[in-house]
């Protein structure tokens, strides 16, 4: 056999290089950029997090061992959690209206939506935090109907939290769900009509099914985003539950604990780099279940 | 008796765009009925006034003289076939035949027996547990057909279901279409704009023409006896020759064309008056053709013909195709059945005699849609 594959081999050599490897040389530039960017960075924290202050895995220790960490933990992914299904519920039917309305108003639609993302993170995030104070619009409004004696506490908390991250994750839910959406041939909704499947049959068995690409992919990215953020959380949040980025930041910033701090901030990447690769998995077996 | 689907008086406007308008058609029940037209005749929009996808501007549809106009799509109980992509491609063939039963909440032991009789229905039984994307067209349009039957709707709606199909998987699917209608007895309305289809299909064509029905009839009654010069050219094949119209006697007129012969005895359709300019009509295969110089005695029994030159002889197996033009430079299209006498030694260039029999000449007045 081997004799038989050495003039082929040798055959192969003498051809021009194959397209592969000149396609490594061209992105090496971007790779090594990626590298000492995004990579190097980690590395670094991760070092930090076992030398500092001594080599070890104390800080680790401390980590899981720590009631405040935990909770931190726990508020992080309950209001990403929150924050991503909350966005899913307003998201679709805006992505869907997107998508039907006739474009006159498809268009003023899409502006709204991607108004807010143009406009400073810091900007919007105190228009929230102007509209749910205990004087806020929303509390005066809420008292002046008569339906509270007392303002509801909606800011310096989770609440506050949950409603700003909300708003703000909105657009990234709603891209990803029109693109999916547009796809849907509209004949298709048209067949289900026919079918006999009124307006709730039809977005169980039809839209919502063919709509979970889209799903998958706004929910993730904005419960990834959602995991590490930190402007929101520090605004609208209180000093009593904060979110696993302040956590961080504080453990650096004020109390200088670059080895906590390094451990904390590699604890989260890795929870959130399974979490993304879980649903990676999901995704493509779903994909290859639909046959591709 | 009162038509088991009625259609009446139907019209759908844009803004000023008119769609459809006059669209009034009695279907009995069982029956194939074909819309044949052009591209942005009109038969999608009277085929969704019917599924309940567009409100007509006037008119109304009933079946069993019940009108259907404010009863919801998915409430109609009516069939459909689109053009293509219409299955849900999440579901497996079997999956998408039994949608309609599932949306119905039927028990499931009914539900796999009508997909399993479906299933046969449309030969499917080899496909059944795959998904649509790993299926041919055909299979494609056979389950949307399956899944369109399968709750037993009295109506069936197909929207050129084969457009998209290659011609050889066309024939076969349309050989599988007029079976199953013959099995099931389900009412059926077909739109495309192929007339070989058409025919081949239907018991009665309805022909469309900007917006509305120029012709009702079986494929005979038009091929035979078309209403207008539309009609005419969209259902079969047929030479048109200009003329002017000399006299009217009831269906009977006489014609002068542009070289000053005179042919008597052409049967005229829609409104011809005297005096004005008229087309002649004539089916390619019923025209004969012979050589000028041999025989220049008269045509027998009410020929009537005229002299031409060749410019293309063409030999197609069962039939020779002469390409010929008019002394005054109108191309003509003949077809000559293999073995039929007279057409022997022609040859490109030369000259030559054709006549028909009177009564196969038709004359319908110039005007646009006339
Ligand atoms: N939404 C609309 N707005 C304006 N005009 C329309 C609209 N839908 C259809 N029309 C017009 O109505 C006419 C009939 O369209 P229709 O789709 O019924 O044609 P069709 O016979 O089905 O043609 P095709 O063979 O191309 O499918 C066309 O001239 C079309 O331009
Ligand atoms: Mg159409």
């Amino acid at each position: 056999m081997s004799s038989i594959s050495i003039p082929n081999r040798r055959n192969a050599a003498a051809r021009p290089p194959p397209v592969p490897s000149s396609g490594v040389s061209f992105v090496l530039p971007a790779l090594l950029l990626i590298l000492a960017v995004f990579i190097l960075p980690v590395v670094m924290l991760l070092l930090r997090s076992v030398t500092e202050p001594d080599p070890g895995l104390q800080n680790y220790r401390e980590l899981f061992e720590s009631a405040t960490v935990a909770r931190v933990f726990v508020n992080t992914f309950v209001v990403s959690g929150l924050v991503t299904a909350i966005a899913l519920l307003i998201g679709f039917p805006i992505a869907w209206l997107l998508v039907i309305l006739p474009k006159r108003w498809a268009d003023l639609l899409f502006g709204i939506v991607i108004l807010s993302m143009w406009t400073n993170l810091l900007a919007r995030t105190y228009a929230w935090m102007v509209l749910l104070q205990r004087t806020g619009i929303i509390n005066k409004t809420l008292m002046g109907l008569g339906l509270i004696d007392t303002p509801l506490p909606l800011v310096n908390n989770l609440v506050g939290v949950t409603i700003g991250m909300t708003y703000i994750m909105l657009p990234f839910i709603v891209l990803p769900l029109v693109t999916t959406m547009r796809a849907i041939e509209p004949d298709l909704l048209r067949a289900a009509a026919l079918c006999g499947a009124g307006r709730w049959e039809a977005f169980r068995r039809v839209l919502l099914p063919l709509s979970l690409p889209g799903i998958a992919a706004g929910g993730l990215l904005t419960f990834v985003m959602s995991l590490g953020y930190f402007v929101t959380p520090s605004l609208l949040g209180g000093a009593g539950n904060m979110m696993a980025a302040e956590l961080i930041a504080q453990l650096v910033q004020s109390l200088l604990n670059w080895g906590l701090g390094g451990a904390t901030a590699f604890a989260l990447l890795v929870l959130t780099l399974a979490l993304y690769a879980v649903q990676l998995r999901l995704l493509q077996r779903g994909r290859s279940q639909r046959g591709g | 008796m009162t038509p088991f689907l009625d259609i009446q008086n139907i019209k759908k406007t844009y803004g000023a765009t008119v769609a459809v308008q006059d669209v009034t058609l009695g279907i009995g029940r069982g029956e194939f009925v074909t819309f044949l037209g052009p591209s942005g005749s009109g038969k999608s929009t009277t085929l969704y006034v019917i599924a309940g996808f567009l409100d007509p501007t006037e008119g109304d549809v009933r079946i069993q003289g019940q009108s259907i106009l404010s009863v919801p799509s998915h409430k109609r109980n009516i069939g459909m076939v689109f053009q293509r992509y219409t299955l849900f491609p999440h579901l497996t063939v079997a999956e998408n035949v039994a949608f309609p039963l599932r949306v119905r909440r039927r028990p499931n032991d009914e539900i796999e027996r009508k997909v399993a009789e479906m299933v046969r229905l449309a030969r499917l039984e080899t496909v059944r547990d795959r998904l649509p994307s790993q299926l041919s067209g055909g299979q494609q349009q056979r389950v949307a057909l399956a899944r369109a039957l399968v709750y037993d709707p009295p109506v069936l709606l197909m929207d050129e279901p084969l457009s998209a199909l290659d011609k050889k998987l066309r024939e076969e699917i349309q050989y599988e279409i007029r079976r199953i209608h013959q099995e099931t007895g389900v009412t059926i309305l077909y739109v495309t704009h192929d007339q070989e289809e058409a025919l081949r299909l239907s018991d009665r064509i309805a022909v469309f023409s900007q917006g509305r029905i120029d012709q009702i009839g079986t494929s005979a009654e038009l091929y035979q006896n078309p209403a207008t010069r539309f009609v005419a050219g969209f259902v079969g094949n047929s030479d048109f020759l200009s003329c002017r119209i000399d006299r009217v006697e009831g269906h009977s007129a006489r014609i002068v064309l542009p070289d000053g012969a005179c042919v008597s005895g052409v049967r005229s359709h829609g409104t011809v008056r005297a005096g004005s300019e008229g087309t002649l009509m004539l089916r390619p295969e019923r025209v004969r053709i012979r050589n000028a110089a041999s025989n220049t005695t008269p045509s027998e029994n009410g020929a009537a013909g005229l002299s031409v030159t060749i410019r293309d002889i063409t030999f197609l197996g069962d039939n020779t195709h002469f390409a010929v033009e008019t002394d005054w430079k109108q191309p003509m299209a003949i077809r000559v059945p293999f073995g039929r006498a007279g057409a022997e030694g022609l040859a490109v260039g030369d000259r030559a005699r054709v006549d028909w029999v009177a009564e196969d000449a038709h004359v319908f007045a110039e005007s646009a849609n006339g």
